[in-house]
C-alpha cells in the first residue's frame, strides 16, 4: 500500500491553483489588457526564479466518496523570487476568482506576505488588482477574527520600517488592496489598466449620488497629482520594470547598506554647460533636470513622484555607484516654491533616506513657501515645518548644492544636519527674495521717490548684491564656494568620504516613513 | 514626427518666438511663460516645422494646454 492516491491528490489540486479562476476568468483577464497574477509575478521576477507558498490552500469541494469534485484556489498568490539575482517576496490578489475579493485563505495569505518579508529582511513586492472584502463574502460567520488577532496594520508597518516595500495597482484596486498599495516606500498604477479607489463608481453613486466612471474618479490622471500613488507607467510591463528599478538603489533591509555599483562614469567629470545652465537674468527660470543629468551618474536618475508637489524634484540615483537620494528644486514650477503637496513629498523622501540609509544630495533653489490665499488654506506652513524638523533630525549624509536661491524658512529643510554645503557663484541666500523683500522693507522710501519704479530696482540691486555668496565663503557659513563644473567631481568625494558614516547608521531608525 | 508641447503650468504667456511656418532646431527657445514673477523658457524637444500655435502673447493659460504643435 502506497500514498499514491494522496499525492495524485496533491499533484491534481496544484494543476488546478494553476487554473487560477478558470479558462473563461483568465481569457476575460486577458481581454481587458491584463496578465493574471502569476503572470504578472513571473515577469517581474528573475526567469524560474518564484517559488511558491501556499499552493495547496483554497476551498476544495468533494463528493460522498471523498473525489475532488471542485477545488477553488486562494485568491492571493504569494512566494519567494529573486530581482537582479536578489531575493524578495512578491504577493498579489487573484483576480480572476471573486474579483480578487478576499478568500478566507487568500486573506491569510496575504498578512503572511508582510510577516514573511519582516521576518526574512527581504523586499516586498505586491501586485495589486481586488476590491477588499464585499459584502457577500460576511454572510459566513467563521470569517470573523479572534478579538486578540494582531492589528491588521501592524505587519503593513513593520514591514515598512524594515525592508524595502514596493507596490504596483495593475487593475482596479479598492478598500484594502488600496490601502495597501499607498502604504508602500513605492507605487506605481498603469495608466493603461488601474484605478485606485476607496469606493467605486456603484458605491458612490448610490451614497454621494456622485456619477463618475472608475478612471474619473480613481485614474492615474488623479491619483499622481495628489500623492497617492508615486509613478504612473504605460502599463503592467512598464510597472513591473518600474519596480525592478526602485529596488535596484536600495539594500535588502535596514541591516544592510546600499549596494554600491561599478561606475564607468568619470569621477572627475566636468560638464561644461554646468557654466552657463543658470541665467544671470534672476527673474529667468533653468531647467534643473539638465543640472542633474550632468552631475549624477549618467542615467542614474530615477524620479518618484514627477506629477505631484511639482516645484520638489525628488529621486534616487547613483554617484560613483554609490546609491543616493536626490532633492530639488524645479524653478519653472511656482518658481521652486515650497507648497504643501512639496513639503509633504519632500518629508515622505528623506524619511525614505533615513529608513535605508541613503546619503542625500540636495541641489537647492528654493524662493521659499508658497504665498497667498490658498496656500494659508493649505496649512503650508505646518507641512513645510513637518519637512524641516525631519531634515533636522535625520542622520543620513547629506550634502546641499546651493544652486541659485536659498531663501526664507523654506531653505532651511533642504539642509539635513551637519550637511556639507557647496556654494555656486550664482547662490542668492537672505530671509526673503529682493523682489517682494525691498517692496516691504522700503515701502515708504520708494513711495517718496519722485521715480518710485526705478527707486525699487535700484535698491534691488543694492540688496542683490548683498546676497552675493562670497562674504559668505570668507565667514565659512558654507564649506566651499565652487566652479559649478566642479561639481561633480566635490560630491564624488564627498561620497568617497562619507562612507564609514554609513555602517554605523544600520538598523531601524527612530523614526519610520509613514504614508 | 509631430511633437505637441503642452503647457508644464499656468501662469500667462510672455513671449512668442515663433510662429506657423518657421522652421525649428532641437532646444531653440519657442516661447517665454511668466509664472510666480519667474520667466519660464520652453524649447523645442527635437528640430522641425512649427504647424501650429495655439497660444498668444499675454494670453493667461492653464496646465496641459497645448501650445504649439511641430512637425
Amino acid at each position: 500500500m502506497t500514498w499514491k492516491e494522496e499525492t495524485d491528490k496533491i499533484h491534481q489540486r496544484r494543476e488546478l491553483a494553476k487554473l487560477q479562476g478558470g479558462e473563461k476568468a483568465v481569457a476575460a483577464q486577458h481581454r481587458k489588457g491584463r496578465m493574471t497574477i502569476r503572470e504578472r509575478i513571473n515577469a517581474l521576477l528573475d526567469k524560474n526564479t518564484f517559488d511558491e507558498i501556499g499552493m495547496g490552500a483554497g476551498d476544495a469541494e468533494l463528493d460522498e466518496d471523498g473525489n475532488l469534485v471542485e477545488f477553488s484556489p486562494a485568491n492571493y498568490v504569494l512566494g519567494f523570487g529573486k530581482i537582479d539575482g536578489r531575493r524578495c517576496i512578491v504577493g498579489g490578489e487573484d483576480f480572476t476568482l471573486k474579483g480578487g475579493s478576499p478568500s478566507a485563505a487568500g486573506q491569510r495569505k496575504s498578512v503572511y506576505t508582510e510577516d514573511l518579508a519582516a521576518k526574512y529582511r527581504i523586499p516586498l513586492i505586491r501586485l495589486h488588482e481586488g476590491a477588499g472584502g464585499s459584502v457577500g463574502g460576511t454572510k459566513k460567520a467563521s470569517l470573523s477574527s479572534p478579538v486578540n488577532e494582531p492589528h491588521r496594520f501592524r505587519s503593513v508597518a513593520e514591514a515598512m520600517a524594515r525592508v524595502p516595500v514596493a507596490t504596483g495597482a495593475m487593475g482596479a484596486v479598492a478598500g484594502m488592496p488600496a490601502a495597501r498599495l499607498v502604504a508602500s516606500h513605492f507605487s506605481v498604477m498603469s495608466k493603461s489598466t488601474a484605478q485606485v479607489l476607496i469606493a467605486g463608481p456603484a458605491v458612490v453613486q448610490r451614497a454621494m449620488g456622485e456619477k463618475k466612471t472608475k478612471d474619473e474618479l480613481g485614474g492615474a490622471d488623479v491619483h499622481t497629482k495628489n500623492g497617492t500613488v508615486d509613478n504612473a507607467s504605460e502599463d503592467e510591463a512598464d510597472a513591473l520594470i518600474q519596480i525592478r528599478k526602485f529596488l535596484s538603489y536600495l539594500p535588502s533591509n535596514v541591516w544592510e547598506n546600499a549596494p554600491v555599483t561599478a561606475c564607468d562614469d568619470a569621477q572627475d567629470r566636468q560638464e561644461e554647460a554646468l557654466l552657463d545652465i543658470v541665467p544671470r537674468d534672476r527673474r529667468r527660470a533653468f531647467d534643473m533636470r539638465k543640472v542633474l543629468r550632468w552631475v549624477l551618474d549618467q542615467e542614474s536618475f530615477f524620479e518618484v513622484g514627477k506629477g505631484y508637489g511639482r516645484s520638489q524634484i525628488t529621486g534616487l540615483a547613483r554617484m560613483n555607484g554609490q546609491p543616493v537620494g536626490v532633492w530639488a528644486n524645479d524653478g519653472r514650477h511656482l518658481a521652486g516654491a515650497m507648497t504643501a503637496n512639496g513639503a509633504h513629498k519632500a518629508r515622505r523622501f528623506i524619511e525614505l533616506c533615513e529608513t535605508f540609509h541613503l546619503p542625500i544630495l540636495s541641489f537647492v533653489d528654493e524662493p521659499g513657501f508658497m504665498i497667498g490665499s490658498q496656500a494659508e488654506r493649505e496649512a503650508t506652513i505646518r507641512h513645510g515645518a513637518n519637512t524641516a524638523l525631519t531634515a533636522a533630525m535625520a542622520n543620513v549624509p547629506w550634502a546641499s548644492v546651493m544652486v541659485r536661491r536659498s531663501f526664507g524658512v523654506a531653505q532651511v529643510a533642504h539642509y539635513g544636519h551637519d550637511a556639507y554645503v557647496l556654494a555656486w557663484p550664482s547662490a542668492e541666500t537672505g530671509p526673503l527674495p529682493v523682489e517682494g523683500g525691498v517692496a516691504v522693507a522700503f515701502h515708504r522710501e520708494i513711495a517718496q521717490a519722485a521715480d518710485p519704479d526705478a527707486k525699487r530696482r535700484e535698491l534691488e540691486e543694492m540688496m542683490a548684491a548683498k546676497q552675493s555668496p562670497f562674504p559668505r565663503a570668507e565667514a565659512f557659513s558654507v564649506h566651499e564656494l565652487i566652479d559649478p563644473r566642479e561639481t561633480r567631481p566635490m560630491l564624488c568625494r564627498w561620497i568617497d568620504r562619507i562612507q564609514p558614516l554609513l555602517p554605523p547608521l544600520l538598523g531601524p531608525t527612530g523614526f519610520s516613513i509613514r504614508p | 514626427m509631430a511633437t505637441n508641447i503642452n503647457l508644464e503650468t499656468g501662469g500667462s504667456v510672455w513671449k512668442m518666438h515663433v510662429k506657423p511656418g518657421d522652421s525649428v532646431e532641437e532646444g531653440q527657445e519657442l516661447f517665454i511663460m511668466e509664472v510666480m514673477k519667474m520667466e519660464v523658457p520652453y524649447e523645442a524637444p527635437a528640430a522641425g516645422t512649427v504647424n501650429a500655435v495655439h497660444i498668444a502673447e499675454g494670453d493667461v493659460v492653464e496646465e496641459g494646454q497645448l501650445a504649439i504643435e511641430i512637425a
